[in-house]
């Protein structure tokens, strides 16, 4: 987060000289005032998004998703791992988590595969945050163009990483360390 | 913005009733949560604002027209694709800096290949994957998602619309 933090003011910064250089202090303040007007014409959306946000990860436990995960094998598994990872709350540091304990615990890399593709295209908590920033229509759009891609690969990997997903499973094992049973 | 806002609403307001029903604190709890991530976020979306303004100011917007407009074709979806892998951290940064570039006169196909990008290529992600994963995993992750954008139904598709 700080690191972010850090480097976003860096590129701020290094776009407000090259603002700067193309029309000068004018052009710097008509920048920061575009932000800032499209930051007061988001905020009562951003205000319903974060509610929203906050409601879906009430509402989908973590043991809910758990109990989508890693059950059945083949198609049924992708599907099922994908409508999980739609409903995964929160950021990488939680959805890989959650990853790595299904496949350690047997499930089939193309259900984790359809796993973290739905979450980084079907995610149910991120949907509110695109409506509010990208309006409906690119957010339908980009839904309906990208609808397919978790099964896709989910399917895929199945068909031709089966001969060694062992070897990737035995070190994401070796990775989760003791901690686990 | 206004149909936004409103499907926003509705769907927070039915899940808010629905949460409410339950009658464990659950409303209560959501509130809470979301309240909490928008304070901590309030700095980051700040800059992240700052920055998307700069964007508009410093890049021409003949130039963003040329390579991203609706017209740049397979370009642009490529540079698109290829720039959201490339923007770091969460929705909060990246769907603002997307906004601006769109508002400055991408293509539709452009702007959706961005959030895809991003969504599934972003390097912001990595680390995380790679801690938890290995590189193994990760490695085959990321061909296979790269190849799944060439196969049918995973390839961004070109629209024609009224900009």
């Amino acid at each position: 987060m700080r690191n972010i933090t850090i480097g976003m003011a860096i590129a701020a910064a290094a776009l407000s000289v090259l603002a700067y250089s193309r029309g000068g202090m004018p052009l710097v303040l008509s920048g920061l005032k575009e932000g800032g007007l499209m930051l007061a014409e988001i905020a009562p959306l951003l205000a319903a998004a974060f509610l929203l946000a906050g409601l879906i990860q009430v509402m989908v436990s973590r043991e809910f998703i758990e109990r989508w995960l890693g059950r059945g094998a083949g198609v049924k598994a992708v599907l099922l791992g994908a409508v999980a990872g739609a409903l995964v709350p929160g950021g990488p540091y939680i959805s890989y988590p959650i990853a790595a304990s299904f496949f350690i615990g047997g499930a089939e890399i193309g259900t984790v595969m359809a796993f973290i593709a739905a979450k980084n295209v079907w995610t149910l908590t991120r949907l509110p945050m695109e409506v509010a920033l990208l309006g409906v229509r690119i957010t339908v759009l980009r839904y309906i163009v990208t609808f397919l891609i978790p099964v896709i690969v989910g399917l895929l990997a199945n068909f031709i990483l089966s001969k060694s997903v062992e070897r990737v499973r035995e070190q994401v094992r070796a990775l989760a360390g003791g901690d686990r049973p | 913005m206004i149909p936004a806002f409103a499907v926003l609403a509705v769907f927070a307001l039915a899940l808010l009733i629905v949460a409410a029903r339950r009658g464990d604190g659950s409303a209560r709890k959501a509130i809470r949560l979301g309240t909490d991530m928008m304070v901590k976020v309030i700095p980051l979306l700040l800059l992240a604002f700052i920055l998307a303004g700069m964007l508009h100011s410093a890049l021409p917007p003949r130039l963003i027209r040329e390579w991203l407009g609706q017209h740049a074709g397979l370009r642009g979806v490529l540079i698109g694709g290829v720039c959201g892998a490339l923007i770091p951290g969460g929705p909060y940064i990246a769907f603002p800096i997307i906004s601006a570039v769109y508002k400055a006169g991408a293509g539709i196909s452009t702007v959706i290949a961005f959030v895809t990008g991003w969504a599934m290529m972003g390097v912001g992600k990595i680390p995380f994957e790679l801690a938890f994963m290995g590189t193994r995993f990760t490695l085959l992750r990321i061909l296979l998602f790269l190849s799944s954008r060439f196969l049918p139904g995973g390839r961004p598709i070109s629209y024609s619309e009224p900009h």
